[in-house]
């Protein structure tokens, strides 16, 4: 089991500022944490960093927390780019960058780089993910101060691989900036498909079947398909189960299994697309006074996608 | 205090706020009325024997699960698995119900005032389902027996499922039935039960037939 989440604010944008996307996740997450404690994590989508790009990696020791970082800043320099600021929170390293070639170069040498683990490269999106519950996760990475357009949450009942964070969703489909994913299901035909993609070149950080759909949009994607023709192959070609969503620069999309197997359901409101595993986390970000109204909430069934864009 | 321990005979209860939590009421064996002011989540009025249950909200996956005796309530949509392996008394949702409702029933009646999702009726073994709306892909997939009355369009049978003509005496039940709910334009319905075209089965258990 796994809980998934994701909103959109639909009259977002420069007009009318950004949104607590960050908050309103961790809202809808909480109340599903009863769906997995392993691990949490969050893509809020909409910073803008005028052409930058932000890097967010990870490094398994705290004590080396610092060097890594160097590390991963000259890496960017010699692959071209200029480090515009970095910091690191633990074993969380983020960097802000200035880069003009493909992220797919910058992504790969950052990869190269010994001790880095690289969850996102955004030019307005960024990935967060920790151990434990979406609460600890809050405390620890402030998640709540976030403002974004829209953005995806998870939270992790591990099923077929390990539990430490870099299994933990969203799975950034390297190396495209902007698109991650979160998942509920299990994969059967993982090992099939990643042999594959390996033969053509794609990457693979961990062994989560999750992963594996991060990396599939990624290669339709390259190939210059839409992103909803993306999700509906996907239908086709990913057997098991799953419920996943994803995040883009421009919106947000679910793609539902041909079972049913796993849940979901939707709500559209005036101002949002609120879209989670469980009624009780759309419920997590009605207006104050709205806790008790009843609200219209769509439970989508076999082989359905959907997407919503700015 | 726990709805359980209120729970006696004649009484009536509302439980406020529900806000869409899992389990709420479950194992419910007394003659009582339960109302829920919301909705609910998993497994709402699951295992239950005798109480009579409202739901002013949506239901969340498997509502009314094994239901024995009693009536339940779901004034909006439910979510999946709705009246799973069900045996007696009646689930009725006003709404629309997600996928595989009713799956594996064994009895009692399942009542579906909106659409019924995919694989309606999954290996439903007794009882009846009646849907005032359409039926979704693969409705009735696998029945053993009883009977799906549709009063809307059906994308596709599963497997072993067949259109039968139906009695006027069964038209008359399920018109009660409706009527009780107060559905009195829906006059008209396609019955669907199992073919038994793959029915390789004896009709007596393994212990009934050494005890012969």
């Amino acid at each position: 089991m796994c809980g998934v989440s994701g909103i959109l604010h639909k009259s977002a944008g420069f007009a009318s500022g950004l949104s607590p996307v960050g908050e309103q996740l961790i809202r809808m997450l909480e109340p599903m944490t009863h769906r997995g404690r392993d691990s949490s994590g969050v893509t809020v989508v909409g910073e803008d960093l005028e052409g930058d790009l932000v890097v967010r990696l990870w490094t398994g020791s705290v004590r080396e927390a610092a060097d890594v970082l160097a590390r991963a800043e000259e890496t960017v320099r010699r692959a071209g780019g200029v480090v515009c600021s970095s910091h690191h929170t633990g074993q969380f390293l983020r960097l802000v960058v200035n880069f003009e070639g493909e992220t797919s170069e910058l992504a790969a040498a950052l990869l190269e780089t010994p001790g880095v683990a690289l969850h996102s490269i955004g030019h307005t999106s960024e990935v967060i993910k920790d151990v434990g519950t979406p609460v600890a996760m809050d405390q620890r990475h402030d998640i709540g101060a976030i403002r974004g357009t829209h953005g995806i949450g998870h939270v992790r009942m591990a099923t077929e691989s390990r539990v430490d964070v870099n299994h933990a969703h969203p799975f950034w489909a390297y190396p495209f900036p902007d698109v991650s994913v979160v998942h509920n299901g299990q994969l059967t035909n993982y090992h099939k498909l990643r042999r594959m993609y390996e033969d053509q070149g794609h990457h693979f950080q961990t062994g989560n079947d999750s992963e594996l759909i991060a990396v599939y949009l990624a290669d339709k994607l390259a190939h210059g398909e839409q992103l909803d023709d993306a999700l509906r192959s996907s239908l086709d070609d990913l057997d098991g189960t799953f419920t996943y969503l994803v995040a883009t620069r421009e919106g947000l999309g679910y793609a539902k299994d041909e079972w049913s197997a796993k849940p979901l359901v939707t709500m559209e409101t005036d101002d949002v697309i609120a879209i989670a595993s469980e009624e009780v986390a759309l419920r997590g970000i009605l207006p104050p006074g709205m806790e008790g109204e009843e609200i219209d909430r769509v439970e989508p069934q076999k082989s359905e996608v959907m997407t919503w864009l700015l | 205090m726990q709805l359980k321990e209120l729970a006696a005979p004649g009484s009536e209860i509302t439980v406020a706020n529900p806000n869409a939590r899992h389990n709420l009421g479950v194992g419910i064996f007394e003659d009582c009325a339960i109302r829920f002011a919301g909705s609910v989540g998993y497994y709402a009025a699951s295992l239950l024997d005798g109480p009579e249950v409202l739901i002013e909200g949506n239901a969340g996956w498997a509502v009314g699960d094994n239901m024995m005796s009693g009536k339940i309530t779901v004034t909006r949509d439910a979510g999946a698995s709705a009246g799973s392996t069900m045996r007696g008394g009646e689930l009725f949702i006003g709404g629309n119900a997600g996928a595989r409702a009713g799956i594996s029933m064994k009895g009692g009646s399942l009542v579906i005032g909106g659409n019924a999702g995919f694989l309606t009726g999954f290996m439903m073994q007794k009882g009846r389902i009646i849907i005032c709306g359409d039926a979704g892909e693969a409705l009735g997939d696998s029945m053993y027996e009883g009977a799906i009355y549709v009063a809307g369009n059906i994308a596709s049978l599963g497997a072993d499922a067949t259109v039968e003509e139906m009695t006027e005496d069964e038209l008359i039940d399920v018109l009660t039935v409706l009527e009780a709910r107060g559905i009195t334009d829906k006059r008209s319905f396609t019955k669907v039960v199992s073919a038994k075209r793959f029915y390789n089965y004896d009709s007596l258990e393994r212990l009934e037939k050494s005890a012969l």
